[in-house]
């Protein structure tokens, strides 16, 4: 068990954070999946509109890794398959129907989990499209099941600001999430580690593991942060890393011998009348999930948390990786004089102390990006916010000069742009660092993948 | 101000793509973000809210921390005349009279600056940077009082083209380029700025030794009785700490320097490892040297750390100018051997260098030219221990 204590970091005191407690959640009419939004991939799709499908059922495939497909998120009717520029495919959505039952695949016993073979775990996973659930470390992409990980991360604490509380979430699914465990076990001759909030008493009877804490802010709950200070990725390592709530889910698979795609999903924000967590399901519909949750007013909804979601709308759909929905007022206020502000106001929050007022109470944030893009004008904002040991101006330097060599050695690899999302909130030139080092990891994709 | 937002938005079209004054885009974006705050959104990718902080801000809240080095720059010019004419005169006529020459010295920095400064985005078609008003500001105060404004203007102009606009702007440049001016105006110009006379307005003729300059021209003396000797101004500790002695503009109040300092660390805007490791390696220096003192007819040897520390610029460049993040190393370690060679070369060049009796703008300038020298190094060293874990 290791026990790690992060300091450089920080908890965004957003308002609407969402509070403890599941609620029901309205069934939706439709769920979606976007299949551009899956790195490093080349969708090619197995259905036509119109076309029935199951619940599971493949939707289409990798041509990269043609064994490799993505399940349909529920029974019913494809309706759009919406193209973007380049033919892209974006979106496959699925008005659903009746729920038919499905036909089951076989069902292990719990105790027979961990003792199976690894070959029979992939095949399992790949028979029921599951294995999308599974991504790996470098590039955080979707796992090649012909690779043998060196471990297997999952995090049991999430810290980014407005994602459901994994130990409310799990705590009512144990058994699921021992299964899922059991089966990740399996799968790599090294551990699977579990890294839980410091004095969470809920994990303690969870076997086969290797449970670690964390303590400490922002990012501390993401599974970069926590390999990176338990056993750092080498660059020629592979690290699978599951999920929590996907762990719940191949678990069930596992046991019931069919897939159910329900999870848990969070809602807040500014402008939502009451934060909560939902009892929903994957790719849902966003609008059940919002209804009659958001304040009037012109609003940017997001699909994922609000430092690294991707922006939808009331007619969106979950993305497939997401458990969380978050609103965020929208702003065209401008100030006159704003710059010489003294602050006090709700809507003032700043790392650095130059603004005044109280800082521990929650900040009614906007979309304004208050301010406009700048050369780099390091006065170390982005050390003080990654817990990493990771010079981030010297990486993103490299990255604009298109240094492969120096930013593989700088450990570009270790890094994930959700892991420096907190240093592109807090640069005070309005730099997207977490934006440019995906740019970096692509370039070092594409130079492997001529 | 929604009339003002009115005439803002009606000509706008006319800066924009297009219009008849496209090129001055830049002019007209500047004075609209500065009376109002931008409305540009975060992207759709996130993160989707941001930091309130922006480089505005920075540069403004730099400013607001030289504030008070300002005025009392200008009490002390108006004190040090009283009583070089041996007149009293009350607190706040003394702050009029130094007025009268501090402004003046101002409004030519800031013209010239923010002539360059709008000069270069409109050839370049980018967006104005803030970081003008730093640098003029901080040009004044290392100024002598008594400085022909002509030759401030070719300075700051020198500062601000050749220190950062031929780098490519804000971000870009090498040297700190409110220290390029202040290196141009010393070189070019000796006889104005040379810094062992003092700079006090007084009666013509008037003249006098800098506290640094009394014991570079002595030999075999200790330092400390020199100075409490003198009669024409008081070099006391104390007072060369509360700073009613002649010097730059800026330089002379170490406690409103420090009080500068204190709030650039709270507001994190500056980083406090190059101020404090510049201090260290001050100390350090004058340490050693004062053990080899004896061994030298040397009197500037004999100063002791703590009389260093209120002498001359060194505070205030160590504060104000070694900080300057571009400029500087972007490591942290770095920092730490950046802010030592600063006090570590002051010192060197303050007691054995004869040509400089003050030594700190030579110092960083030198030091800036190794800053991406001495983060080349830590960032082998992170290279080095990273290969060294992937081996295990």
């Amino acid at each position: 068990m290791t026990f790690i204590r992060i300091k450089k970091g920080h908890n965004i005191n957003i308002a609407g954070q969402p509070a403890f407690g599941i609620k029901d959640c309205i069934s939706p009419h439709s769920v979606a999946i976007h299949p551009n939004s899956f790195r490093y991939v080349k969708p090619k799709l197995l259905v036509k509109e119109g076309e029935r499908v199951n619940l599971g059922a493949p939707l289409f495939f990798d041509k990269l890794m043609p064994e490799v497909k993505w399940p349909s998120p529920g029974n019913g009717t494809i309706k759009e398959i919406r193209y973007g520029s380049k033919r892209v495919i974006e979106k496959v959505t699925i008005i659903l129907d009746e729920e038919s039952e499905v036909s089951g695949e076989k069902i292990y016993s719990k105790d027979t989990l961990s003792s199976l073979n690894k070959q029979e775990v992939i095949n399992h996973l790949l028979m029921g499209n599951l294995f999308p659930f599974i991504l790996r470390r470098p590039f955080n992409k979707v796992a090649n099941p012909k690779e043998l990980p060196r471990d297997i991360f999952v995090s049991g604490y999430n810290t980014s600001p407005m994602l459901p509380d994994l130990e409310l979430v799990l705590s009512n699914q144990k058994v699921e999430f021992q299964a899922g465990l059991d089966i990740l076990s399996c799968l790599t001759d090294g551990s699977v580690h579990l890294t839980v909030r410091n004095n969470s008493d809920i994990f303690s009877d969870i076997k086969n593991i290797k449970l670690n804490t964390i303590e400490g802010p922002h990012p501390a709950g993401n599974v970069g942060i926590q390999i990176h200070h338990i056993a750092p990725l080498n660059p020629s390592d592979v690290i699978w890393t599951v999920e929590a709530q996907h762990v719940c889910l191949l678990g069930k698979y596992f046991l019931s011998g069919h897939f159910d795609p329900s999870i848990i999903v969070s809602i807040g924000g500014p402008n939502i009348t009451n934060p909560i967590h939902l009892r929903s399901r994957l790719g849902t519909s966003i609008d059940t999930i919002i209804k009659d949750q958001i304040k009037q007013g012109d609003n940017r909804i997001v699909s994922g948390d609000i430092l690294t979601g991707k922006e939808s709308s009331e007619n969106g759909h979950l993305g497939f990786y997401h458990s969380c929905v978050s609103v965020v007022p929208k702003s065209e206020k401008r100030k006159f004089l704003g710059l010489f502000q003294l602050g006090g106001t709700d809507s003032h929050y700043s790392l650095t102390n130059s603004f005044f007022g109280k800082r521990n109470k929650n900040f009614y944030f906007t979309t304004l990006n208050n301010g406009s893009e700048r050369p780099i004008v390091p006065i170390g904002s982005w050390e003080a916010v990654l817990p990493m040991d990771i010079l981030p101006n010297e990486l993103y330097r490299a990255i604009v000069a298109n240094d492969l060599d120096l930013m593989e050695k700088l450990g570009i690899l270790e890094c994930d742009e959700e892991d420096l999302a907190l240093c592109s909130f807090a640069c005070p030139s309005k730099i997207d660092v977490g934006g440019m080092v995906r740019r970096g990891l692509n370039m070092i994709w594409d130079e492997g993948n001529k | 101000m929604r009339f003002l937002k009115n005439i803002f938005d009606s000509l706008e079209p006319k800066f924009k793509d297009g219009g008849f004054l496209e090129r001055l885009y830049p002019l007209f974006e500047a004075t609209e973000t500065i009376l109002f705050s931008t409305d540009t959104q975060t992207s759709s990718h996130g993160p989707h809210i941001r930091d309130s902080i922006d480089i505005k801000r920075v540069m403004i809240l730099v400013v607001v921390a030289l504030i008070p080095c300002y005025f009392f720059g200008a009490i002390n010019i108006g004190y040090l005349n009283a009583k070089a004419l041996n007149i009293p005169r009350g607190m706040f006529s003394n702050f009029l009279f130094g007025m009268k020459y501090v402004l003046p010295v101002l409004l030519i920095t800031f013209a010239t600056g923010a002539f360059w400064e709008l000069f270069f985005p409109i050839i370049r078609r980018h967006e104005v940077t803030e970081s003008f008003l730093v640098t003029c500001a901080l040009i004044p105060l290392t100024m002598p009082p008594d400085v022909p404004l002509w030759m401030v203007a070719v300075g700051t102009s020198f500062g601000v083209v050749l220190g950062k606009e031929v780098f490519g702007g804000t971000g870009m440049n090498i040297f700190n380029p409110a220290l390029t001016a202040r290196a141009f105006v010393y070189f070019a110009y000796p006889t104005a700025i040379s810094g062992d006379k003092v700079w006090a307005i007084g009666p013509d003729g008037y003249s006098g030794a800098t506290a640094l300059s009394i014991p570079a021209a002595a030999v075999n003396a200790d330092s400390v009785n020199l100075l409490n000797n003198v009669t024409q101004f008081d070099y006391s500790w104390w007072n060369m700490f509360i700073g009613f002695i002649p010097g730059s503009v800026g330089e002379t109040s170490k406690i409103l320097i420090l009080l500068g300092a204190c709030f650039l660390i709270i507001t994190k805007i500056a980083s406090w490892r190059t101020m404090l490791a510049s201090v260290v390696g001050l100390f350090a220096t004058a340490f050693l040297f004062n053990i080899l003192a004896p061994f030298s007819s040397n009197s500037m040897l004999t100063i002791p750390p703590h009389y260093h520390l209120v002498m001359g610029g060194f505070l205030f460049g160590a504060v104000f100018m070694a900080t300057e993040p571009v400029t500087g190393p972007h490591t942290d370690r770095g920092k730490w051997i950046y802010g030592f060679m600063i006090g570590f070369l002051t010192i060197v060049i303050r007691s054995i260098n004869p040509a400089y009796p003050e030594g700190v703008m030579l110092a960083i300038l030198l030091m800036n030219a190794f800053a991406s020298f001495i983060d080349y190094f830590v960032v082998q060293k992170n290279i080095k221990h990273r290969m060294a874990r992937y081996a295990k």
